[in-house]
């Protein structure tokens, strides 16, 4: 019997590739933009996209919000991805401050500016979004990432894996109970990401 | 840490593959998921698809080829090729692609891809730039290079430059940037260019164009050469020269870092 998995539609960006590779693993999938549906959901993944803004803004205060909340004061496995990560947290500095769900501790910052590649500060600066294939740690796997901002939290206990991008170590992945977020794509990250969303759908764990 | 991609690109033309695709242990095809489906396996840190129809018809079949690879791949997937306005963009997202390119349309109105990436995130919008050097005058010694649009038919009379550093104000999540003069010649990137826009610009930049040989892509990686972020390469990978593999290895070995190559294991595969 698959599991089956509500794939919450915000509006936050393209829903196929995150409903392909969860399908991939043996879910079932429903896609569904109704807080209603999501509120009754058994397991929720929750992708997004693009930027913190007027849209996540009109999220985070509507029923949809409320909604995730409910599922995640209940108890039943979430996962967040990307900017659907960053939203458990408090408040980012994207597009001039915006709110998130305030689910747990922390802030969604952006990279500075003048990272360098190494130690000698005339060594290449470092491009912005992070795009591309990077290592996390422990575990010393490769997965994709594309972003701009990252979550700093004041609870290092959240934090599953860590990926280090020029001077700043952020959250790879972070877990609290039933609670699950990754920064980066794992329906772009080949087999790593395809193991990462099968712990998920079998165990409502990452 | 963040390591250095290389990106199969495929020229679609009427739904089919052109140039000839041919891999080892695979039989000579022209269909672009068969493709799609090879260098996945073997390993490549995204792929791109650039449609090089003119016709409307061919323009719909490109859609459905997006569409198709899809769902095939989990790797990041870069598409182009006649993106016109944003209902285009809007179209090939919604087939699957990851990011989208925009060439010709971003250099006629270049508030274009202002408005691609407030509606979807700059991380989706890549903005193609096609260059070439201009003949050097009496007296100077730094080479100049002008934007080209049309498939490098049309000179438009800007500094490469100058234009690569407005497309990333504008809000631009990557360059895809191709020399005309090389492309197709198999004898390397244009690695002055492609060192001056990396360095330059603070967004990332694929290299692309004149790729014969595993050392050429080792070039445009290397931080002292072409600095790029991503080699993008066709012939060299589709006429089974080499593996993605086997480039993979080769610019490991020579300090370049990039993803191991992992073969397939402890998935459930359901499809």
């Amino acid at each position: 019997m698959p599991r089956e998995v509500i794939l919450v539609d915000s509006q936050l960006g393209n829903l196929d590739s995150v409903e392909h590779a969860l399908i991939q693993v043996g879910a079932s999938v429903i896609v569904s933009s109704d807080p209603d549906r999501v509120a009754t959901a058994r397991m929720v993944v929750f992708p997004g996209q693009g930027s913190f803004g007027p849209t996540t803004r009109a999220l985070v205060d509507g029923a949809m919000g409320a909604a995730l909340r409910m599922v995640i004061e209940r108890g039943d496995p979430f996962l967040g991805i990307c900017l659907g990560m960053q939203l458990l947290f408090e408040q980012s500095e994207e597009s001039g401050g915006f709110d998130g769900l305030k689910v747990l501790p922390g802030q969604v910052r952006r990279f500075p500016a003048d990272m360098r590649a190494g130690e000698d500060p005339e060594s290449a600066r470092l491009k912005i979004p992070h795009m591309g294939w990077s290592d996390v740690q422990p575990t010393g796997e490769h997965f994709y990432f594309a972003h701009s901002y990252y979550v700093e939290t004041p609870d290092p206990s959240l934090v599953m894996w860590w990926c280090r991008y020029g001077s700043v170590e952020f959250p790879a992945t972070i877990a609290r109970g039933n609670v699950f977020g990754c920064q980066f794509h794992p329906e772009k990250s080949q087999w790593s990401g395809l193991r990462f969303l099968r712990s998920f759908i079998l165990g409502g764990r990452a | 840490m963040l390591k250095r991609r290389v990106i199969p690109c495929l020229d679609i033309k009427n739904g089919r593959v052109v140039k000839g695709v041919h891999f080892a242990n695979l039989r000579d095809t022209g269909d672009p998921v068969e493709a799609a489906r090879a260098y996945d396996s073997q390993g490549a840190d995204e792929l791109c698809l650039l449609d090089i129809t003119a016709t409307t018809e061919g323009r719909d079949t490109f859609v459905d080829v997006v569409r198709r690879v899809a769902g095939q791949i989990f790797t990041p997937l870069t598409v182009g090729g006649g993106v016109r306005r944003e209902a285009d963009v809007r179209r090939l997202l919604g087939a699957g692609a990851d990011k989208v390119a925009v060439n010709s349309a971003a250099v006629a109105n270049p508030l274009l891809i202002r408005q691609l990436a407030d509606r979807y995130g700059s991380q989706c919008i890549v903005v193609a730039v096609d260059v070439r050097q201009l003949k050097p005058l009496p007296g100077e010694t730094d080479p100049l290079y002008e934007v080209v649009i049309h498939g490098g038919t049309r000179s438009t009379g800007l500094d490469a430059l100058s234009w690569c550093e407005q497309a990333a104000a504008l809000g631009a999540g990557e360059i895809l940037l191709t020399s005309m003069d090389k492309d197709g010649t198999r004898d390397g990137y244009d690695l002055a260019i492609t060192r001056e826009v990396s360095q330059r610009v603070p967004i990332p930049v694929i290299a692309s164009g004149g790729v014969g040989s595993l050392e050429h892509l080792r070039q445009g990686l290397d931080p002292k050469e072409g600095a790029a972020d991503a080699a993008l390469a066709a012939s060299i990978f589709h006429f089974g020269l080499y593996t993605i593999a086997q480039a993979k290895h080769y610019l490991a070995d020579h300090g370049i870092p990039v993803r191991p190559h992992e073969a397939p294991r402890g998935v459930l595969i359901t499809g």
